[in-house]
């Protein structure tokens, strides 16, 4: 009797667990959605300027800009870390903040003094649990990033960059390739190395009219594009959140059915045992009488 | 359709027009410049002002804020960061 009541509590209580995960999944496949769509209204602008900039940047110029700035020697780089503010999404922010560490483990084992920046709760207490120094910890970015969220957050790295104050800006993120994949991902937003790689961007350059002249035009330009490069890890990052969390909540939901399956056939077996039992002693007790 | 060219007006977060224009007039950081179908290549940044986009006899406007303008095969893609639509 004392079994099936336990049984029949632990049955209650699955079951319930097994609501809540199926409701966190549905929320999160809506606002999957609605993330995935940003991502994608947001990467026509940079391509745009991906292509724009690679045709402006002469490679021989780099040295004039200081974005482009290829540092000598590297003494201090800044290392910007994007999690989200809520857990429930399996393994997400534990392999975001891993591939930080492992960044940050690199640079430093190259003599590298590293800045810490992170975005999110998850990230800023996994830091102050290490005790490590964090230049910067903000929770206040929700999963729907704005352009001066991204703006707040690279502008003083930025602004540390030009002065000479970093020789290296790096923003680790997930990538968005879809739903159930979202690796963490390390880009190298400073110095800029956008346009790099088309060699035959140069020749084209010529037959446009440049207004005012091309050397001011990727002054305006490059610090947009470093911008659009955060504003992006950011968008990515809230839309893999959701995919991460949808998945955890799935498998969540789908493990509540299987062990709800399990404790109902116990349940049953407990059920129909007890009653053979009673039968029998019935017919024990039927027989004595005899 | 002949003389059409097309425009594209893109931010950061979304697009917020891509169609086709009779002539697009663009706040340039020196002052405004009109394009028609057949403009040379240009690339020119843009200052803050009013964007029109002129289609048969209707015209729409939007407000941007610096960004840069790219012209080449009768495309205008215009990039920037503060465009919207003008009420």
């Amino acid at each position: 009797m004392a079994k099936t009541l336990e049984l029949k509590r632990r049955i209650r209580s699955i079951g319930k667990t097994r609501q809540i995960t199926r409701t966190m999944e549905m929320v999160s496949t809506s606002k999957l959605k609605r993330a995935a769509d940003r991502v994608h209204a947001a990467r026509p602008y940079a391509e745009r300027l991906t292509e724009v900039i690679g045709r402006l940047i002469d490679p021989e110029l780099r040295e004039r800009y200081p974005l482009l700035r290829q540092p000598d020697s590297v003494k201090r780089a800044a290392v910007v870390l994007i999690t989200s503010n809520r857990g429930l999404a399996g393994a997400f922010n534990v392999n975001l903040i891993r591939e930080a560490r492992r960044q940050i483990e690199r640079l430093r084992g190259a003599g590298v003094d590293v800045e810490i920046h992170v975005v999110g709760k998850k990230a800023v207490s996994f830091f102050r649990y290490q005790k490590e120094e964090l230049a910067a910890g903000r929770t206040d970015i929700t999963d729907k990033p704005t352009l001066e969220d991204a703006m707040s957050v690279i502008e003083p790295l930025r602004e540390d960059f030009e002065a000479g104050r970093l020789d290296e800006v790096y923003v680790v993120h997930a990538q968005f390739r879809s739903a159930l994949s979202t690796p963490p991902v390390t880009v190298k937003v400073l110095p800029v190395s956008a346009g790099a790689e088309s060699d035959d961007a140069s020749g084209r350059t010529q037959s446009y009219i440049l207004s005012p002249s091309a050397d001011e035009i990727l002054n305006r330009l490059l610090p947009l594009y470093v911008r659009n490069a955060v504003y992006r890890a950011l968008v990515e990052t809230a839309a893999a959140e959701h995919g991460a969390r949808r998945t955890a909540m799935k498998n969540a939901t789908d493990n509540a059915g299987d062990i709800l399956d399990n404790l109902n056939r116990t349940y049953n077996r407990a059920r129909q045992a007890q009653i053979t039992q009673e039968i029998a002693e019935i017919v024990g007790g039927a027989a004595a009488l005899e | 359709m002949a003389n059409r060219i097309k425009v594209a007006i893109i931010s950061p977060e979304k697009t917020i027009f891509e169609g086709d224009a009779d002539m697009v007039v663009a706040p340039a950081w020196d002052g405004e410049v009109g394009i028609l179908r057949g403009h040379a290549p240009m690339l020119v940044l843009l200052g803050a002002g009013e964007m029109r986009i002129k289609l048969g006899g209707a015209e729409e406007r939007f407000h941007v804020e610096g960004g840069f303008m790219q012209v080449a095969d009768d495309v205008v893609t215009v990039l920037s960061e503060s465009a919207s639509t003008a009420g």
